[in-house]
């Protein structure tokens, strides 16, 4: 880059987004109504992955390392691949539907997330229970954008405006199945899924969340140039040689099946989508390349951190942590549509 | 890059858009496409850049650069020389490398920088795991469209005619051999639209631009094609081509066509009557 709009090279800014996840997630897992020192938290780690021998340094106490490793760690690291997948999410709709305020929140997929994940959790087939949630989300956003398309072109305002009325629906839908099959305490689930929680977050979501960020997240940002070529719209994505239809709708999927893994685990966490990449891409500029990695690794820092203040300001009530992503983002999201009021966006 | 228009036509809802145009613009030199609004020129051009697929006839180029060769060649009109191909069987990213088309109108909620815009025209360059937009054609394409000093600019800061360059700058850091404008004339000053047509004029790559006004296109084409309710109505020479006939059938305007006593080209000046018949005049002793 030229002087001027100095950019910093993309290995320095995900070296210091990759170092302050780790420390993120280290720190986050002391945090707790039983306070551990971080030096026991990366032995009690270690042990467990083998990296130390069980009788080199001083051992952790045992209740210490059931708090770690099968309470906090857990929940830390799903939190982490929800943060980094949603925000990922977010990144790749702003893009293809050039709407700065597209998210998969927003636009109504994680609704329609939920709303397949309990469907399918009164059937009792937990196992299936990503795979409905992709479902939920994909028909989401189909949903979304036929509503949006309809009788217009799509703009964003009209995109917002149709995924807050599939949001709503799915959302109904997914209070009514929760009632109708009611299992004890229905209020608390139906905000889980609702507002998004991970504190029934086990080893489980670990694998889900990560697995599918590790899968569908490569492909997403090693699809950058792709995205970036839709920056001036579709005639100008097809005359820089993109195969525009085929490009949109994979990408689409592989957005709604990240969403659907994120919220088989957590539910539908907001804001995270919306808020991360603009923050980021104040830092790397708009190329996907360069956004996409570094807005995976905020969104998990941030989703940590929003978890860790979720669990512990009102200790012991427990707050879901997508009222703390709310109060978080609802603010940038006005700061945003204050920015817009301009050409764009109508 | 040579160019041949064979017969092509394409339907919109039913109703021809573009409807058997044969036309072979001029290689290396700035070829205007004219004609009211909705008589085909934008659908035109995205057939030429391939975007669009034919519904009947082609559009051929010559490929002479190493790449990969069409998937085919169905389809391809006769009456052309065998090394030309149909540009919409070309692969996208080698068409990509060949062929530029600049949209009438670019806006992007996205904030960018003029070189984040120019590097956008590196992404048929691009592998798939390279961040890399090859500084040096980005710095190429913004000196070349004079644009340079905007480089660190915002783009939403722009002035039309400044965008207009920048975007120009995309264009030309696709390296393409054929440069598709549609309407680039749009939203400039006069003094901007003068530089901006002489510049392409100058480039020497083989361009066809949609035209709104008839004296620009005059001043700066060296070949004019008229569109009228997707037919050619006419191509050629400015000169020969931009006759009061011409004039009266296409756009139903009356204009006398002036010769310029410096440059020798046409110069239309309208008159102010009505297409049909003249209009009734005030009394004169009213």
């Amino acid at each position: 880059m030229a002087a001027g709009v100095r950019r910093l090279p993309l290995t320095v800014l995900v070296a210091v987004g990759v170092v302050a996840l780790v420390v993120t997630v280290l720190v986050a897992v002391t945090i707790g109504p039983a306070h551990l020192a971080v030096s026991e938290v990366a032995r009690s780690i270690g042990v467990h992955l083998h990296l130390l021998g069980a009788g080199g340094a001083a051992p952790v106490p045992t209740l210490h390392d059931a708090i770690v490793w099968q309470l906090r760690l857990p929940r830390v690291l799903t939190a982490a691949a929800v943060g980094a997948g949603l925000a990922l999410s977010g990144a790749v709709m702003q893009s293809l539907t050039r709407n700065p305020l597209a998210d998969p929140y927003l636009l109504g997929l994680s609704s329609g997330a939920s709303l397949g994940a309990v469907a399918v959790l009164v059937v009792g087939v937990a196992l299936v229970l990503p795979l409905a949630a992709f479902a939920g989300a994909l028909l989401a956003l189909v949903g979304t954008l036929t509503l949006a398309r309809a009788g217009g072109t799509l703009t964003p305002g009209r995109a917002v405006l149709a995924g807050l009325a599939v949001s709503q629906l799915a959302a109904a839908g997914t209070s009514f199945v929760i009632f109708w099959t009611a299992t004890g305490d229905s209020y608390r689930e139906i905000l889980a899924w609702l507002m998004g929680s991970l504190a029934g977050a086990t080893w489980r979501s670990v694998a889900i969340s990560a697995g599918a960020l590790l899968v569908v997240g490569t492909v997403l940002v090693v699809s950058g140039a792709r995205l970036d070529a839709f920056t001036f719209g579709d005639t100008s994505a097809a005359a820089l040689g993109l195969h525009v239809d085929r490009t949109r709708w994979t990408l689409m999927t592989l957005v709604a099946l990240l969403t659907g893994a994120m919220v088989a685990v957590s539910g539908a966490i907001g804001f995270v989508g919306l808020v991360l990449p603009h923050i980021v891409s104040a830092l790397t500029g708009p190329a996907h390349r360069r956004l996409l990695p570094v807005a995976a690794l905020a969104g998990g820092t941030f989703l940590v951190w929003a978890d860790t203040l979720a669990r512990t300001a009102f200790d012991p009530r427990e707050l879901p942590v997508g009222i703390v992503t709310a109060l978080i983002g609802v603010p940038v999201f006005a700061v945003l549509l204050r920015r817009g009021q301009g050409s764009a966006w109508s | 890059m040579e160019l041949t228009i064979a017969g092509v036509g394409t339907r919109l809802g039913g109703r021809w858009v573009v409807d058997g145009v044969d036309a072979t613009p001029p290689t290396g030199a700035l070829t205007g496409l004219l004609g009211p609004n909705g008589a085909g020129k934008t659908t035109l051009l995205r057939l030429v850049a391939g975007l669009l697929v034919p519904q009947a006839g082609a559009v051929m180029v010559s490929d002479d650069e190493p790449g990969p060769g069409p998937t085919s060649t169905a389809g391809a009109a006769g009456a052309v020389p065998p090394r030309q191909v149909p540009v919409h069987l070309l692969p996208r990213r080698h068409r990509a490398r060949r062929i530029a088309l600049l949209e009438q109108e670019s806006s992007s909620a996205v904030p960018l920088t003029v070189r984040d815009v120019v590097a956008l025209g590196r992404i048929p360059y691009r592998s798939w795991w390279g961040t890399d937009d090859d500084p040096a054609a980005v710095d190429r394409a913004l000196e070349a469209a004079e644009a340079a000093h905007l480089a660190d600019r915002a783009w939403a800061t722009l002035s039309g005619g400044e965008r207009q360059r920048v975007q120009i700058a995309r264009a030309l850091a696709q390296e393409p051999a054929l440069l598709l404008l549609d309407e680039p004339t749009n939203h400039l000053d006069v003094a901007a639209q003068l530089h901006l047509l002489a510049f392409v004029r100058n480039l020497g790559t083989t361009t066809v631009a949609a035209l709104h006004d008839l004296n620009l296109a005059a001043a700066f084409c060296e070949h004019v094609l008229v569109l009228s309710a997707g037919r050619l109505a006419a191509a050629g020479h400015p000169a020969d081509v931009l006759t009061p006939a011409l004039l009266r059938q296409v756009y139903g305007v009356e204009a006398e066509v002036l010769t310029h006593p410096r440059t020798g080209r046409p110069v239309i000046a309208f008159t102010d009557r009505s297409p049909v018949g003249p209009t009734p005049r005030p009394q004169e002793d009213r």
